[in-house]
């Protein structure tokens, strides 16, 4: 106890000295080094400021950090669409089936088809025609639209891969690669393709449309254009125009791998082959082997009168 | 005394014009349904999807309210909803034959939702300046209260659907209404049989064909539609194993003539392989020609 006593703590001069060096350097260094940290990042922020422009159109400049990305939806520009279109909608197979005896030449599928696809009065998509197959067997309406045949012809001769089937099984034409060298047309033995001779229907409206290939909207002169399912309404879970737009309960729309068809007039859904069977059902130049997708129920017992004015038309061919 | 005399006389001869306008439309709709209203108020939102409603389903024969332009080539000729025929029905008739149809007007009973109903009827009463509505008094709520079980027997393949109602007083079975079974599909509702009543437990039994195609596990989406006059329509949906699992591949995957999507690598090897032999030719050919060309120059 007394020895500690004897030898206080007390610090030499030359002990204070070096304190103060090592404190005076340490406070330099550290100094320093936030002095330097504060300018670097002062540097970094001005480095990372970003222009963007505003929805006003207004030019501005922002601090990077202070952006919050924006997940883009879908681009719908024409490489998109026709991606889109091409692909189709997977896992289903549209089926189509008219039942003849229910036509009346109301041609109101015609009207909405021409009208969704700006085609002009004389362009069909679907015709509804007036037909009488012998001298003695009864007239009757048939509206005609594309057959989305499981084995198309046109699509085989097409030589730029412009028209082509889906994984759904519906036919298009892009008319975008369209040369309209008119192979399909020769080769589709249902007549059920168009050509543009002329400028098309509200061309000029069109002009800044991006071009749909599910509506083949615009339509372009010198190409093809064809009935399409109304690729663009079935992708909405809609009935086509056509089917839709029939005041007769006509026609019924649904898909092959669910059984199922439903009429656009009633929106009734039935089973589809028990529909077919129970009418018996059939497609039109089965020999051909062109396997299409649309069927026709048969005009049998008629509720209505063949109308006398269209009798000429219907046996125009019978008469020669 | 004078004037309640003469209202007596007014309502008489409203009562017989409406009475006589009845006889013409000759739809025979029950004196309950004729009665019956809205749950919903009409303003101008329930007209707004009432309109989108009518253009999907009414106007390619109905044409647009005002306008006169419905399919004359039908017979009967539908009428035109705004005119002064229509718009005498009450509610209760105009429901009525939305629900049931009638010779080529389809019934809409198991095509629209009661909601759905109710709005077109929102949309035909918005060109009529002198409506007034009258709502239901049955409380809207009730519905909630309905319990809908569904269950599936594999060995009969029936479906048992059992509806009850929680009420404070204690669980009520819901007997002898409409039990209406849909399959859902891409467009619509597909009918399940019949439409079936309930007995006395509340318990209908529905046959469900073996052969309904489902999706790639056999899932189906099933609505039970039930009709009560004190609950309303209650609409239940429910994802039951029971169709048969459909996985058919998409038409682009086989090889065929017209399918230029279907790629075989032996083809892009051997068309790749071509291209380089016949280019490698040409060098040589090139090669060769300026050896000749050099030793002509000697």
């Amino acid at each position: 106890m007394s020895e500690k006593e004897e030898k206080p703590k007390k610090k030499s001069r030359r002990e204070f000295l070096q304190d103060i060096g090592i404190v005076g350097v340490g406070t330099l260094i550290g100094g320093s080094a936030i002095f330097a940290g504060i300018n670097y990042d002062k540097r970094k922020k001005q480095g990372e400021r970003i222009k963007v422009l505003t929805a006003e159109n207004e030019l501005l400049e922002i601090e990077k950090s202070d952006t919050t990305k924006v997940t883009k939806s879908p681009l719908k520009n024409l490489t998109y669409l026709q991606k889109e279109g091409r692909d189709g909608l997977k896992g289903h197979r549209w089926v189509m089936v008219i039942d003849l005896s229910k036509c009346r030449n109301a041609r109101k599928c015609m009207a909405a088809c021409n009208d969704a696809h700006h085609l002009r009065p004389e362009q069909h998509h679907i015709n509804t025609l007036k037909m009488q197959d012998a001298k003695d067997t009864p007239a009757y309406y048939m509206p005609k639209p594309c057959m989305h045949c499981d084995n198309p012809p046109c699509v085989a001769v097409c030589p730029v891969d412009a028209t082509f089937k889906r994984a759904d099984g519906i036919v298009l034409i892009d008319n975008e690669r369209c040369i309209g060298c008119r192979f399909c047309v020769a080769a589709c033995p249902y007549s059920a393709r168009v050509f543009n001779w002329a400028e098309p229907l509200h061309s000029h409206e069109d002009e800044n449309l991006t071009y749909d290939v599910e509506l083949n909207v615009p339509q372009r002169k010198g190409t093809i254009s064809k009935c399409l399912f109304s690729a663009d309404r079935l992708r909405e879970g809609k009935l086509p125009y056509c089917v839709s737009a029939c005041p007769n309960g006509v026609f019924y729309f649904g898909d092959e791998n669910e059984d199922a068809v439903t009429n656009g007039t009633t929106k009734e859904t039935v089973r589809f082959k028990k529909l077919l069977e129970d009418n018996g059902g059939y497609t039109l130049m089965p020999e051909l082997g062109t396997l299409p997708r649309v069927y026709y129920l048969p005009p049998k017992g008629k509720e209505y009168p063949f109308q006398d004015k269209d009798k000429k038309e219907a046996g125009e061919r019978l008469e020669s | 005394m004078y004037t309640r005399n003469l209202r007596i006389v007014t309502f008489a001869i409203v009562s017989m014009f409406f009475l006589h306008s009845f006889a013409e439309n000759n739809w025979n709709v029950p004196a309950d349904k004729k009665a019956r209203n809205s749950t919903i108020k009409f303003d101008a939102t329930t007209s707004k999807v009432g309109e989108s409603v009518y253009t999907k389903n009414c106007v390619s024969c109905h044409g647009d309210p005002t306008k006169g332009n419905s399919l004359k080539s039908l017979s009967p000729v539908p009428p035109d909803l705004a005119s002064a025929k229509t718009q005498e029905l009450t509610d209760g008739e105009l429901f009525y034959i939305l629900n049931t149809g009638r010779v080529i007007m389809p019934s809409f009973n198991n095509v629209l939702s009661e909601e759905d109903r109710w709005k077109i009827i929102s949309y035909i009463r918005s060109f009529n300046k002198d409506y007034v509505q009258q709502l239901s008094i049955s409380d809207t709520n009730k519905s909630q209260l309905v319990k809908v079980d569904m269950a599936f027997d594999k060995k009969s393949n029936q479906i048992t659907v059992t509806v009850k109602a929680n009420e404070k007083t204690g669980v009520v079975s819901l007997k002898d209404d409409e039990i209406v079974l849909f399959a859902n599909r891409y467009f619509g509702r597909l009918q399940i049989g019949e439409s079936q009543r309930t007995t006395a437990d509340g318990v209908a039994v529905f046959d469900f064909p073996k052969d309904l195609p489902g999706d790639k596990d056999g899932n189906v989406k099933l609505v039970v539609k039930v009709n009560d006059d004190t609950y309303g329509e209650i609409s239940r949906l429910k994802t039951m194993k029971i169709g048969v699992p459909t996985d058919i591949p998409s038409m682009t995957a086989d090889r065929t003539i017209w399918n230029v999507l279907f790629k075989p690598i032996w083809i892009i090897v051997l068309y790749t392989f071509g291209v380089m032999v016949f280019g490698c030719v040409l060098l040589y050919l090139l090669y060769s020609l300026n050896r000749l060309r050099k030793a002509g120059n000697i």
